[in-house]
């Protein structure tokens, strides 16, 4: 009889130490697979290959100047070709 | 899996310290390319004459804040959706009311026409975005042919079909975005990396191929590849929200509109920030942008009821477009670039050419 309830002042004293101890161990698991994600999201986008601001700017001054004549809103474009210039009286049906 | 040990000589505190020096590194490697500003590049380029733009109709119809519109690829049709959950589909050369349902959600804050013209998905408070298909009986009844596509654990506040009818691409409050199958519903595809909520996404033109970009509360934009999910390219720049995101027409680039009042430009293959629209006059958020089809010209929506349109490459401010009573929610150029569509919480629909 008392050898049962040492046993089973053994076993309480054992969780009450080891509990803790896990829960310490899962939060810290999840702030590990945190840092490991964004320590693998950094590797990702620090091999990314870039190009100098000269050269992407470049590019997108060549763009516009390409498209440029055939932007209506940048040119404007005749009032007969633009049927939103072209404002109708409303007629009720 | 929940408990995954520690890989040989990797600590909390090394795993910390990698991530400390890669965000420097990148900081490094994106420096070095900045050899000159965009602005300086564009000394050379003429400067823009006055633009002549100004409202040439009027879509009233809404009894409340309108949120969200998006042009039909046909360039005369658009759907628009508001806070009192109607969602009305206008032909805007007659200003006719084609279609129009009433869901049965408040805050309808996202709204898309499918590439077909067939049907228009929206979704906002709901958690949901759901796809209707646009009849050609006025007689029938929408509602019921509604099809939830879209199940978020929070509110919807972007979607847009990718480049068929059977495809839809959201954004969440829930800090997510994610693709869906029209037809069935599945869940295709999740991102995540957004550490708040997601406002806005755009997907790159077709040309450019398949990915993504998104703007959110974490002041970030995120640029995704649809297929893999994962993020490739991050910009924090921004002081506060970002609410709108825009891809620049080549796909090369994006816009970016922020509740810190400014504008900005970033340019993908240098992976850094190219141009910051702001004016110290300018001191109310700005909650939508878009390009002109050059891509020359931004029209950046504000919470100061007004229209800023930015010379992209100069980044002088053109023009301002006076005329909604009330805050800008959406711009968007039409298809062929002829016209621009505003939404505002002043109730209306303005297009401008």
């Amino acid at each position: 009889m008392i050898f049962s309830s040492i046993k089973l002042l053994f076993v309480v004293l054992h969780y009450s130490v080891v509990l803790p101890r896990m829960s310490s161990k899962a939060h810290s698991s999840n702030n590990i697979a945190h840092a490991r994600r964004t320590v693998q999201q950094l590797r990702i986008e620090a091999s990314l290959e870039r190009i100098k601001v000269s050269k992407a700017s470049a590019d997108l001054m060549n763009y516009c100047s390409a498209h440029a004549r055939n932007d209506p809103l940048l040119m404007g474009i005749p009032t007969s070709d633009n049927p939103f210039k072209d404002k109708k009286p409303c007629t009720i049906l | 899996m929940a408990c995954q040990g520690l890989q040989s000589g990797e600590t909390l505190a090394s795993l910390k310290k990698e991530s400390d020096s890669l965000k420097k590194k990148l900081e490094e490697e994106r420096g070095k390319l900045n050899d000159i500003e965009l602005h300086q590049v564009a000394e050379k380029v003429e400067m823009l004459g006055a633009l002549s733009i100004k409202t040439k109709r009027l879509l009233k119809g809404h009894g409340n804040k309108v949120l969200c519109m998006d042009w039909c690829k046909d360039k005369r049709r658009l759907v628009s959706s508001s806070q009192d959950g109607k969602v009305i589909v206008w032909d805007a050369f007659t200003l006719n009311k084609e279609h129009g349902v009433t869901l049965p959600c408040t805050w309808v804050m996202a709204c898309a026409y499918a590439p077909s013209g067939c049907a228009v998905a929206c979704g906002g408070l709901d958690n949901k975005c759901s796809v209707f298909p646009l009849s050609l009986d006025k007689n029938e009844n929408l509602s019921a042919k509604k099809k939830a596509v879209a199940m978020h654990t929070n509110y919807v506040s972007g979607c847009t079909f990718t480049n068929s009818d059977m495809q839809l691409l959201t954004s969440s409050g829930d800090g997510t975005c994610a693709l869906w199958d029209v037809e069935s519903g599945q869940l295709l595809q999740s991102f995540h990396g957004h550490t708040a909520d997601v406002l806005s996404l755009d997907l790159a033109p077709s040309e450019t191929g398949n990915t993504f970009v998104s703007g959110g509360s974490d002041k970030k934009a995120n640029v995704w590849d649809m297929r893999s999910g994962q993020n490739i390219q991050s910009f924090e720049s921004h002081e506060s929200d970002i609410n709108c995101v825009k891809y620049y027409p080549s796909g090369d680039a994006f816009a970016s509109a922020s509740d810190d009042s400014t504008c900005r430009f970033y340019d993908l293959r240098a992976d850094r920030e190219v141009a910051v629209y702001q004016k110290d006059s300018v001191i109310f958020g700005a909650s939508t942008v878009d390009f002109s089809l050059s891509g020359r010209l931004l029209f950046a929506g504000y919470n100061d009821y007004t229209i800023n349109v930015w010379d992209v490459l100069k980044g002088t401010r053109v023009s301002v477009l006076f005329g909604h009573e009330n805050r800008v929610s959406r711009v968007r150029v039409s298809p062929d670039g002829t016209a621009l569509c505003s939404a505002s919480w002043d109730n209306t629909l303005r297009i401008w050419a």
